[in-house]
């Protein structure tokens, strides 16, 4: 089963995944009518400023099991059978915020969404494009995403590269794993400029 | 492999659900007080308030005890236990034996002394029938008196307000909440709910309650006549530990357990608002009598029944509430009694309607309010709970653009 896969040291922070994700859970899944709509959609993928303002992608790891869905007061937080997906189900919320405090990655949201009941704030968060995957489509983060840092590959082949990458870095001749030469200027740029401002 | 599981609230539901995913064919009991299907008690405020139906408690469905082979034992109080004959002993004398048992009976309402109290339309608040009383009780009441200015007193309150009511509420401490936020969030938090309507009392206690039938005023200690239509008293809970026998179960405020949540007495385990533990966040062993704590404890107190040693960290006290337009989120030890030995980081404040501060301990993180902008407020929770070392300058954690990126260097 294919996951996506964040490569936080790719990123560029361009944010284009946040608007292909607002975009995918809104009513007209076009981005020139999305941005008409009430309430507007928002995205459930937040890139955030790093340590050295890189880019920094943050989205639900689906845990298992998932803090969100124990502390759920509710019972509005389900795994979906087979896939694994955490899901909030908008009915049910209560929008009470346990979930906000029981994630350890803040990636849950509150606002009134596109897809839920009308005039009401719920939780809100990444569904796995459950609906663009049953299209046969990809997760709409990855597909717009630029720079390599979202990927969407199956877990363990994905957990085989990774390590494979780290024990070829400890080769004495070897290179460290592969940062395109863009993404590498661009943050040794932005860590510079912090480290000049002394902050 | 015989378990037996006094309470039937979500200690003992999670703790039944997990003997179950690791034992198919053990014989589990559960005997309960209360004999409502398994639901949300966090969400009787809601009820009240009117935001959430009454039929929308239960979270668990209605055929429970069936489809986990359950036996329930339901509208029945343990009286007594028997520990060397390993039976659990109810009112009519019916003894129920066990290899394994789990005190998961919770807490009661901390009971008022006063005059008047058999008097109609005073509440407590801890139940579902007390949520569906209180509804009912509210059709053409005016103005309410609520006791107390904790959690519960401050859930009664808030949700009389949104019904309307005209609420006067009687506490103790200068703010509400005081165990739970500092006095910056409180004061906060007090504004926000007198700009809603809400009349406090600071220093008051009631002692007597007057009425033809239903009560008509509460009397304060001072001799005031505060004339209402409805008094919830929301003092706290207490665990409900009168039936244990402390000569062989060691029991403080709470039972007191290990990290297995096992009790001084082998084979009896202790979860939820019963059970006393060390608190992460303090160092020394609390009550925190809280609903994602019960979950918590049920279910690692349940796979240690079923014979899994899994070993459950400590408690910790968290809270999230939302306060008309405030957001609150406080966890962990956020007033140290002594500040000596503590840093604390704060931003923001009231003409912001945006508040952060973070107490820490050497390099860890032991507390933390925020008020507005909260969503982050679930990774302070986990670097408090994993007493993880903060690398991060404290000026950048409390900051407003803070999030989990920044801790990955």
């Amino acid at each position: 089963m294919k996951q996506v896969v964040v490569h936080p040291e790719r990123c560029v922070g361009c944010m284009q995944c946040m608007l292909a994700c607002a975009t995918a859970h809104s009513r007209s899944l076009t981005l020139f009518a999305a941005v008409q709509e009430t309430p507007q959609p928002k995205p459930r993928i937040h890139v955030g400023a790093g340590r050295f303002n890189e880019g920094f992608p943050n989205r639900c790891r689906h845990c298992d099991p998932a803090p969100c869905q124990m502390a759920c007061l509710a019972g509005a937080i389900y795994r979906r059978d087979g896939a694994g997906t955490v899901m909030i189900n908008p009915d049910r919320c209560i929008n009470c915020a346990s979930c906000a405090m029981a994630c350890p990655y803040g990636v849950i949201r509150f606002h009134e969404d596109p897809l839920g009941p009308a005039g009401h704030a719920i939780a809100v968060k990444c569904d796995n494009c459950s609906a663009r995957v049953a299209k046969g489509q990809i997760p709409a983060c990855v597909e717009i995403c630029k720079a390599g840092a979202l990927t969407y590959e199956e877990m363990d082949a994905a957990m085989r590269r990774k390590t494979r990458d780290v024990s070829r870095s400890m080769s004495t001749d070897a290179d460290q794993p592969a940062i395109p030469a863009g993404v590498a200027l661009l943050k040794t740029i932005k860590q510079s400029e912090i480290a000049l401002s002394g902050s | 492999m015989k378990h037996v599981i006094i309470g039937n609230g979500i200690a003992g539901v999670s703790a039944a659900e997990a003997i179950r995913l690791l034992e198919a064919t053990a014989d589990i009991t559960i005997i309960g007080d209360e004999t409502f299907p398994p639901y949300s008690r966090p969400m009787i405020s809601h009820v009240l308030a009117g935001s959430q139906p009454h039929g929308k408690l239960p979270i668990r469905s209605e055929h429970f005890y069936a489809d986990q082979k359950i036996t329930p034992l339901l509208g029945r109080r343990a009286v007594g236990i028997d520990v060397a004959g390993r039976q659990v002993l109810l009112a009519d004398d019916t003894r129920i034996g066990f290899d394994r048992l789990l005190i998961a009976a919770g807490a009661d309402p901390r009971p008022l002394k006063a005059e008047g109290l058999d008097l109609k339309n005073i509440f407590y608040m801890r139940t579902q029938e007390h949520a569906k009383q209180q509804v009912a009780a509210l059709d053409g009441a005016r103005r309410a008196v609520v006791l107390g200015g904790g959690l519960v007193g401050f859930k009664a309150a808030y949700g009389l307000l949104r019904r309307g009511l005209a609420v006067t509420m009687l506490i103790t401490s200068g703010y509400p909440l005081s165990m739970q936020v500092d006095e910056t969030a409180g004061r906060m938090i007090l504004d926000e709910l007198v700009r809603h309507g809400l009349t406090v009392q600071v220093g008051v206690t009631v002692r007597a309650f007057e009425g033809n039938g239903s009560v008509r005023a509460a009397v304060t200690d001072a001799g005031t006549r505060l004339p209402c239509d409805m008094v919830i008293i929301g003092k706290g809970v207490l665990p409900c530990r009168t039936f244990i026998p402390k000569g062989q179960i060691e029991v403080d405020l709470g039972v007191v357990v290990d990290e297995h949540l096992q009790t001084t007495a082998p084979g009896i385990y202790a979860a939820g608002d019963v059970a006393e533990m060390v608190d992460i966040a303090r160092g020394c062993r609390w009550v925190n009598a809280l609903w994602p704590e019960a979950v918590g404890q049920g279910r690692v107190a349940g796979l240690n029944m079923a014979g899994r040693e899994v070993a459950y960290p400590g408690s910790l006290s968290r809270n999230v509430m939302r306060v008309f337009d405030l957001d609150v989120l406080t966890v962990g030890n956020v007033t140290p009694r002594e500040e000596a030995g503590y840093r604390i980081v704060q931003t923001g404040g009231a003409a912001q309607k945006y508040y952060r501060r973070l107490v820490l301990r050497d390099d860890l993180l032991v507390g933390a309010v925020m008020i507005n902008r909260i969503e982050q407020g679930g990774v302070l929770r986990s670097l408090i709970e994993n007493r993880i070392p903060i690398r991060l300058p404290p000026e950048r954690l409390v900051a407003p653009g803070f999030n989990f990126g920044q801790l990955l260097y």
